[in-house]
Formats: structure tokens, C-alpha cells, sequence
């Protein structure tokens, strides 16, 4: 079996928001670019399958060239090699036909793994669109997969609950956070070890842009109003105090 | 009639033959204990670089002082006084039997005139009362009223019978000593003795007693010694040897990891990191467990055993001790069997280093343990390893602040460092970067600095020493980060550095130059204190209460306690908690536990509430975890702000000037 891990890197999508400061409608060029945060949810679900299953893992990209030296932290975790597929593009459309492009070089792809959302855009749709471009099934916001015969039985989480779905054949799924899935720190030996695996760069190809123009990205200034509520005397009056409180605000 | 050595007695000088099987056994236990404790990595202290009071690889005034005049025991007054009879009275036993031994050998005139009546008399008789008395005292204690600390989590066997054999050949000895005043009338001095023969009175039955009681108090006497390396008895001789051994510098030092035979993948050499097995230790450590008294003064001064987490620092030591003794050197299920979620537990705050009278490094071993889990195994805790990765990706390990960089320094005119044209960095580290609340020490110091005319200046990008990554176990992260620091150090002229964390200040004093990182750091108590007495700074002294929490990494760990107290002195009135010093207790938040999810009480509420009981004006402390740790804590009892860094309190009063 091969599992691709699709993994992308973003700038920290953990500036403080004092510190946030946008250029061209984008993060600022100097903070620091990592993986996506749910990308590295996907390669620990992707590693664990690897070792319960004994497969093969390959992670693909779609970035730009310096990416690739905070990638190899996702072949330090288990993967055993990285297709990158060199491009700067934002469109969605462009990026799923891309990792499509790439996926079709590997031959062999039985399951795609990705991030529910980049942690940059936030729109989690790439995933679809390439599951539709492969002619893969698509399953979004899955927690647990496991294999079932020759099918996958996942565990899917909404916010409404969760569901357990069966799907055959090759699938594109899209993975969110869960305890079980909590990235690991690579070990020393594996860091070592992913300097030395192989790294395939690819030339982007030309996709269909969305007809979308981006008019104006606006970032809302955070505010906190802080309200105490008195938590020695009666636990059980306080938590009912927050309760209706947070019904009024309608956060609930 | 003067005392005559062997009277009543046939034959008496064989007791001098069997010695020497006795001398035997006695080697051959002792061998068996350095066969095991060699099976450890690398000899045992390899570092015989000379300094002061060192001979070789042996520390001579820890010898004596820790090893043989065993001090830290007194730190518990009664049990150290009990144990300093039995051991002392031991001593002054063992020197007379000697004495006896050269006087039947060479002639040595012992038994005449004042050192008769004072020594071999008097002395001897008291040193036999001191021992009874401390073995009754550790008896008592052990069987009828044991303290947690001896009970927990395991208590230690096979002390009573050689305690109580100690006890039979002490008791056997008056015996034989009262038999002989019967039969020879009032010996001056013994009066033990001179007592005992009193009650016998004088009858010929006392000459056979004497005579039997003899023999079984000299075999007694001799099957003893030989008993001891086979007892627990036998911390005797390995305290002292692990008390000359063991590096005097406070808190622990870990060594140097060499990553580099990781480049190549086929190596043979790949060093284990960390420690899973026994045999991974070096023999300093295999000599700690094998030294381990199961006291439990390191478990009864633990923050993290104290307040009801699974790691108990006598837990780890003992469990090691038994495997050791077991011969499961290359078992390396013992990592599991003492569990991560207890080893992540420890804060690294060297408390029950200091309280051991073996001088044992327990820090170490769960350091060491912690390094395997991390590097090897990738076993962290969720919140740590987040700091982790936080530190990985961003340099520093807030992950999730909400606090910007930049934002303690927006209103302030702070210099950047300038090369050639700067004194000293102000090195503002990770929590002071990033934490809302310790941003303000680093306000305080600017305006303090910059109110003294000092020459300083901050870097323009913010970054970490990387201690939390050391302490997390993750070495190979605090080495890249060091190795960044030190290079752009380096660059940039840096020579002298003001820290206002004291992790900072113990990696760059203790840790960077192992990595070629050579600077004059002072940690900012100290540079206040030396403004304060150049007459740089003056203070508005207020009839303010104050009470000082110390920092584990500027007191215990770098011996730095009274400097913070003098500048608290300036302000106001220092007052105390019960614990301080050396024996002060954790904010919880050392050994990366800033980070952790904590079960049991929380030990910053523990220290806070000790804090807050001095009934204080204000609590200072100078490291600004200690400063987010007790802050959280103390908002359990109060909702005053009453807990502030020293530089905060300073820059406060030079603002009221
Ligand atoms: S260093 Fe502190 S927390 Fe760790 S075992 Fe020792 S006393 Fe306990
Ligand atoms: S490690 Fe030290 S303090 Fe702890 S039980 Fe052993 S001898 Fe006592």
C-alpha cells in the first residue's frame, strides 16, 4: 500500500495578534514558515497507518523551494520520501491540479492524506478538488481510519458529532485533530535520516485559475472584555451564571 | 591489677587468625559491588582536571566534610546526632580494638596510666553507650514510628538484623567487660563496667561466663564487619567514596552529546541517547544507586512527590539500586517500569540533590532517562512537546501567546545592541518576550539601566537560550539553538550579558561554553545590587514588608541567594518563608513544567500559599517563571497583585524618588 501525505507550508499561524502585520494581503514576509498545522495531524495519521500496515509514505508539496528544508521534518516523522511541486500559486484550483500532476508520477497512490484546512487560507477545499481531479472517494474531517478487508472504515468528526463511514478503493481524506493524532517530535536519529532521503522537484504545470479576483483581506482586531464571575462559593450557580451568560452572547 | 589483654582466655590470639577470613568476606562483598558499579559506561569521573582541594579525580573537602564527617545528616538534628553516636562511637570501637590488637602484637603501652583510665576506659564505654543508643533510636524509628520518607514508596530491609547484631556485640562486650571487673576488681574509668560488675558480684561463675562471652563477642565482633558489604551497612564506606567522587558544583551538569555519528546512517557507533538501560549510565551513577541509603530526604523534600505526582526522586534511585543489585544491567524495560508520566514530573529543581547525605545526583538519572524518551522514543508529554515543536519552529516555546514581541518595548526608547559601541546585551529570553506578565520585568530593567547610565542594548530579533528544550530532555534542539546563539554572539561582539531569567543564566554560564560560547553573564540581582553599591541606583526604602522566594536555577542550582536579598534589603523589609535558601521549595514550573498539565496539588498554589502566610507586603522574586508560576498560584487565595520581580520593585521605587 502507498499513502501519500499531502503537507503544506505557511507562515506562523501563530503571531501574536499584536504582532500581526499583513503585506500584499498576506502574513508578513518575516515570520517564520512552518507546516500547516493540521498537515502535521495528517503525516502522524499517515505515519501511524505506515507502521500498523507496513506501507509506504510519501509526502507532497506545493511551494516554493525553501520549503523543502521545513519538509523534511514531515519525512523525519516517517516519511520516506518528498515530491515537491515547485509554485506560488494561491488559487485552489491551480494547487489540487498540481498535487494531482504529482500523484500521477507516483503511479501507485492508494490513500491521500490531508490537513482538513491550511493553516494560511483556511478555505479546505484543495482536498475536494483533487479527489475529484484523481476520481478518488473524498471524506472530509476524518478522525480514525483503519483497514477493514479491503475497504477503509474511518471515523468521521463534525461538529455535530461523528459518524463511522466505510469506503472501497483509493480515497482522499482529509484529516482533523484529535488526541490520537497529536504530531511527534521526530527523533534525533530519524532528523539525521531525512537529510539523506530523496527529494523530487517538479516544475508546476499550467491549471485552470477560479474566476475569483481577492478584493480586500481584512483581519479582525482581537478585543477581550474580561467578566469575573465569582467560582468559590457554589461551582454548580457559577457554571449556570456562564451558561446563560454565553447563551445571550449567542456563542452557544 | 592493670588490664591484661587475653586474661582468662586460651588461645586468645586466634581470634586474630580469624580475621583474616573475616577480611576476606569483607573484600570479596566489596568487590561485588564495584564488579556491578563497573558495568557502568565510563570510569568513574573522568574529569582529573586539577582545581583546588583536588586530588586526582578525588575532591578532598567533600570527602571530609560530606563523606566522613557526614554534615548534611545534621540537617535533621535528631537523626543526625543518633547517627553521628552510632558512627562516631562506631570509630572510637574500632580504634580501641586496634589499640588492643597493637598492644598484644607490639607492646604499645594503651592500658597504662590516663589514656588507660580516659581512652580505653572511659571513651571506650561511652562510644559503647552512643552506639546503643543510636541503634535504639534507628530501631524505634524504623519498627515503631517511621517517617513517610523511610515508608515511601518502599521501605528498606535487612537494616534490623545487622543493627541489631551491632547491638549483641556492643551489649556482649560490657558483658565480658563487667565479667572481668567481677573477677579483678574496679577498673577507673569503665564505668559501664564497674557498673555491671556491681550487679554480677564477685563469683567464681563469672570466670567461665567471661571466658565464653569473650569468644562470642570477638567472633560476633568479626562476623560484623564481614557482614557489612553485604548489608546496608555498607553506605559506610561507598558514602564517602561517593561524596569524593561527586562534582561539587551545585545542581546538575549534563554533558556534551556528540551528534555528529548520527550524519552517517550505517555507523556502528551510533550512541544510545540518553539512558534506557542500567548499562547506559556511567559508573558515577552506578556507584549513586549502589550508594542509596533509602533515607528518603530526597522524597521528602520533592515538589513533585510532595504534592501527589507519581515521581518520587527515592523511587527512581531505589528501583535502580535493586536492578542493579539483581544484575538487570541491559534490561531496558526499567525506563517503562518507573514510567515517562513520572520522569516528565521532575522540575529539575535539585532539591533532593541537596538533601542527600550520599550526594547523589538524582536529577541526572531522570534527566537522562528523559533525554532517551525524547530522542529515542519521541515520549513527551502533549503540552511539552508542544513547547517543543514551538521551539523548533519559532525559537522560542510560547505557543499560543497572545502577547507580541515587540509589544513590552513600544513605549520605550530601548537601545539595540551596537557592536564596539555596547557594554552588555540585556537579554530579554523567551518568557519575557513572550509572556504578558514578564514583559514588565523587562520594562523595569530598561528604565533601570537606562536610569543608571549604563551602556546596554537588546537584539533586534527575540530569541531563546533553549534551556526549556535541555530541560524537556530535547538536547539536540538546545544544541542547534546554542550553536545559532554562539555564532550570532560572536558576530556581534557579544562579550557581557545581563540575564533576567536564571535558565539563561545557568545555560550560558554552564552550558554555552562547552559549545565555545565564553561570556561575562550576571544575572540582573546582581548587576542591581552592584549599581545599588556604586551608588548608581538609590532606592526609597518603605516600611514595606517583602518576602523573597529564591529562584532553583539562581539559588540551589548557581548558589546565589543573598545578592536578591540585599536589593530586597534596599526596599524595604526582608521576611522569610520557612523554606528558603537551599532549601526552598520549586514554583513548579522548572524541568519544562511551565508546560504541563499537572495532577495532584498544584505546587505553585503550595509555594504561593507559603508565600502569602508571611503575611508580606509584597512577594519577590527574580525569574520570571517563578514570577507566572506563584502569580497563577497566589490568584487561588488572593486577588491582589502581590507577587513582583525584584526589578519591578526596584524600578518602582526609583519612580516614587
Ligand atoms: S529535581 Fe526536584 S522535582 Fe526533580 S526529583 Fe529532585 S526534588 Fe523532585
Ligand atoms: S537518593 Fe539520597 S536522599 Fe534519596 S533515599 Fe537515597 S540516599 Fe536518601
Amino acid at each position: 500500500m502507498h499513502i501519500v501525505v499531502l503537507a503544506k507550508v505557511v507562515p506562523d499561524y501563530e503571531v501574536p495578534a499584536g504582532d500581526f502585520e499583513l503585506t500584499n494581503s498576506r502574513a508578513h514576509a518575516r515570520y517564520k514558515r512552518m507546516m500547516g498545522l493540521y498537515d502535521e495531524n495528517a503525516i502522524e495519521s499517515g505515519v501511524q497507518l505506515k507502521e500498523k500496515y507496513s506501507s509506504s509514505l510519501t509526502i507532497v508539496s506545493y511551494g516554493i523551494k525553501g520549503d523543502i528544508q521545513i519538509l523534511r521534518k514531515a519525512v523525519a516523522m516517517g516519511g520516506e520520501k518528498l515530491s515537491l511541486v515547485v509554485g506560488n500559486s494561491d488559487d485552489p484550483h491551480i494547487i489540487a491540479a498540481n498535487l494531482k500532476m504529482a500523484i500521477d508520477k507516483l503511479e501507485d497512490v492508494d490513500l491521500v492524506l490531508a490537513g482538513q484546512q491550511s493553516a494560511d487560507m483556511d478555505r479546505g477545499i484543495v482536498h475536494g478538488m483533487l479527489a475529484e481531479m484523481l476520481g478518488f472517494t473524498f471524506i472530509p474531517q476524518v478522525a480514525k481510519i483503519e483497514q477493514d478487508g479491503d475497504q477503509w472504515k474511518v471515523i468521521q468528526n463534525t461538529e455535530s458529532g461523528s459518524s463511522e463511514l466505510k469506503c472501497g478503493g483509493k480515497a482522499v481524506l482529509s484529516i482533523t485533530s484529535v488526541p490520537e493524532n497529536v504530531p511527534r517530535i521526530p527523533v534525533v536519529r530519524s532528523i539525521f535520516a531525512a537529510k539523506k532521503k530523496p527529494v523530487d522537484t517538479l516544475s508546476e504545470i499550467e491549471g485552470d485559475a477560479m474566476l475569483i479576483d481577492e478584493v480586500l483581506v481584512n483581519i479582525p482586531k482581537m478585543e477581550s472584555v474580561c467578566e469575573f464571575l465569582p467560582a468559590e462559593d457554589d461551582m454548580a450557580e457559577t457554571a449556570k451564571i456562564l451558561l446563560s451568560k454565553l447563551r445571550e452572547e449567542r456563542l452557544i | 591489677m592493670g588490664r591484661i589483654p587475653y586474661w582468662n582466655i586460651n588461645l586468645g590470639i586466634l581470634i586474630d587468625a580469624f580475621a583474616v577470613p573475616m577480611i576476606v568476606i569483607f573484600v570479596y562483598g566489596m568487590y561485588g559491588h564495584w564488579k556491578r558499579i563497573r558495568q557502568g559506561k565510563v570510569r568513574i569521573n573522568p574529569d582529573l582536571s586539577k582545581s583546588a582541594g583536588k586530588i586526582g579525580p578525588v575532591y578532598i573537602y567533600a570527602l571530609l566534610t560530606k563523606g566522613i564527617l557526614g554534615t548534611r545528616i545534621y540537617k535533621k538534628i535528631y537523626t543526625g546526632v543518633a547517627h553521628g553516636g552510632l558512627f562516631w562511637g562506631m570509630v572510637i570501637l574500632l580504634l580501641g580494638t586496634i589499640l588492643v590488637f597493637l598492644n598484644v602484637l607490639f607492646g604499645l603501652p594503651v592500658f597504662r596510666g590516663g589514656f588507660n583510665r580516659w581512652f580505653m576506659s572511659f571513651a571506650l564505654d561511652l562510644a559503647g553507650i552512643a552506639v546503643i543508643c543510636g541503634i535504639l533510636f534507628f530501631l524505634f524509628r524504623r519498627l515503631v514510628f517511621p517517617p513517610e520518607r523511610l515508608t515511601e514508596p518502599k521501605a528498606r530491609t535487612g537494616f534490623s538484623p545487622i543493627v541489631l547484631l551491632l547491638g549483641v556485640v556492643i551489649l556482649t562486650g560490657f558483658v565480658v567487660e563487667g565479667g572481668r571487673i567481677a573477677c579483678n576488681g574496679i577498673d577507673n574509668g569503665s564505668f559501664i563496667g564497674n557498673y555491671l560488675s556491681m550487679m554480677f558480684g564477685k563469683t567464681d561463675a563469672w570466670l567461665t561466663v567471661h571466658r565464653y562471652m569473650w569468644w562470642i563477642h570477638g567472633l560476633l565482633a568479626l562476623g560484623f564487619l564481614a557482614y557489612i558489604p553485604y548489608s546496608p551497612l555498607v553506605h559506610l564506606v561507598l558514602v564517602p567514596v561517593n561524596a569524593a567522587l561527586a562534582d561539587p558544583m551545585p545542581g546538575t551538569k549534563m554533558g556534551l552529546i556528540d551528534f555528529s555519528s548520527f550524519e552517517d546512517e550505517e555507523s556502528e557507533e551510533m550512541p544510545v541517547l540518553g539512558a534506557a538501560t542500567l548499562a547506559d549510565f556511567s559508573q558515577k551513577r552506578l556507584l549513586d544507586y549502589s550508594t542509596c541509603l533509602w533515607c528518603g530526604r530526597c522524597h521528602e523534600v520533592c515538589p513533585a512527590a510532595q504534592t501527589g505526582k507519581p515521581l518520587s526522586p527515592k523511587g527512581v534511585i531505589i528501583t535502580l539500586a535493586e536492578s542493579l543489585q539483581d544484575g538487570h544491567v541491559e534490561d531496558d524495560s526499567l525506563i517503562d517500569s518507573l514510567t515517562s508520566e513520572a520522569l516528565f514530573c521532575c522540575t529539575t529543581c535539585a532539591a533532593c540533590m541537596e538533601a542527600c547525605p550520599a550526594l547523589i545526583n538524582q536529577p541526572k538519572t531522570i534527566m537522562k532517562f528523559r533525554q532517551n524518551l525524547v530522542m529515542e522514543r519521541s515520549e513527551i508529554p502533549e503540552m511539552m512537546g508542544k513547547a517543543n515543536s514551538s521551539l523548533e519552529l519559532r525559537g522560542h516555546p510560547f505557543f499560543g501567546t497572545g502577547a507580541g514581541p515587540r509589544d513590552w518595548c513600544k513605549d520605550l526608547n530601548v537601545p539595540v545592541f551596537e557592536e564596539g559601541k555596547t557594554e552588555y546585551l540585556l537579554w530579554i529570553g523567551c518568557s519575557v518576550t513572550y509572556e504578558e506578565r514578564a514583559q514588565q520585568i523587562a520594562g523595569s530593567m530598561v528604565k533601570i539601566l537606562s536610569h543608571a547610565g549604563t551602556s546596554f542594548g537588546i537584539l533586534e530579533d527575540f530569541r531563546c537560550t533553549g534551556d526549556p528544550a535541555k530541560q524537556m530532555g530535547n538536547e539536540f534542539l538546545f544544541a542547534e539553538l546554542a550553536q545559532q546563539n554562539i555564532e550570532d554572539f560572536s558576530d556581534m561582539g557579544i562579550k557581557k550579558i545581563i540575564t533576567m531569567c536564571p535558565h539563561c543564566y545557568n545555560s550560558f554560564t554552564r552550558h554555552y561554553p562547552k559549545l565555545g560560547g565564553n561570556y561575562q553573564v550576571i544575572p540582573h540581582s546582581l548587576f542591581l545590587k552592584s549599581l545599588l553599591k556604586a551608588g548608581r541606583l538609590r532606592l526609597n526604602r518603605e516600611s514595606k514588608t517583602i518576602c523573597y522566594h529564591d529562584p532553583c536555577y539562581l539559588g540551589r542550582r548557581n548558589a546565589i541567594y543573598d545578592e536578591p536579598r540585599d536589593v530586597v534589603n534596599s526596599m524595604g523589609k526582608l521576611v522569610e518563608m520557612a523554606r528558603n535558601r537551599n532549601e526552598s521549595f520549586c514554583c513548579g514550573g522548572g524541568g519544562g513544567n511551565y508546560w504541563a498539565e499537572e495532577v495532584g496539588t498544584r505546587i505553585n498554589q503550595v509555594r504561593a500559599k507559603e508565600a502569602l502566610d508571611t503575611g508580606a507586603d509584597f512577594i519577590a522574586t527574580s525569574c520570571p517563571f517563578c514570577l507566572l508560576m506563584l502569580t497563577d498560584g497566589a490568584k487561588k487565595f488572593t486577588e491582589d497583585q502581590k507577587i513582583f520581580d525584584i526589578a519591578e520593585l526596584v524600578a518602582l521605587q526609583l519612580e516614587e524618588r
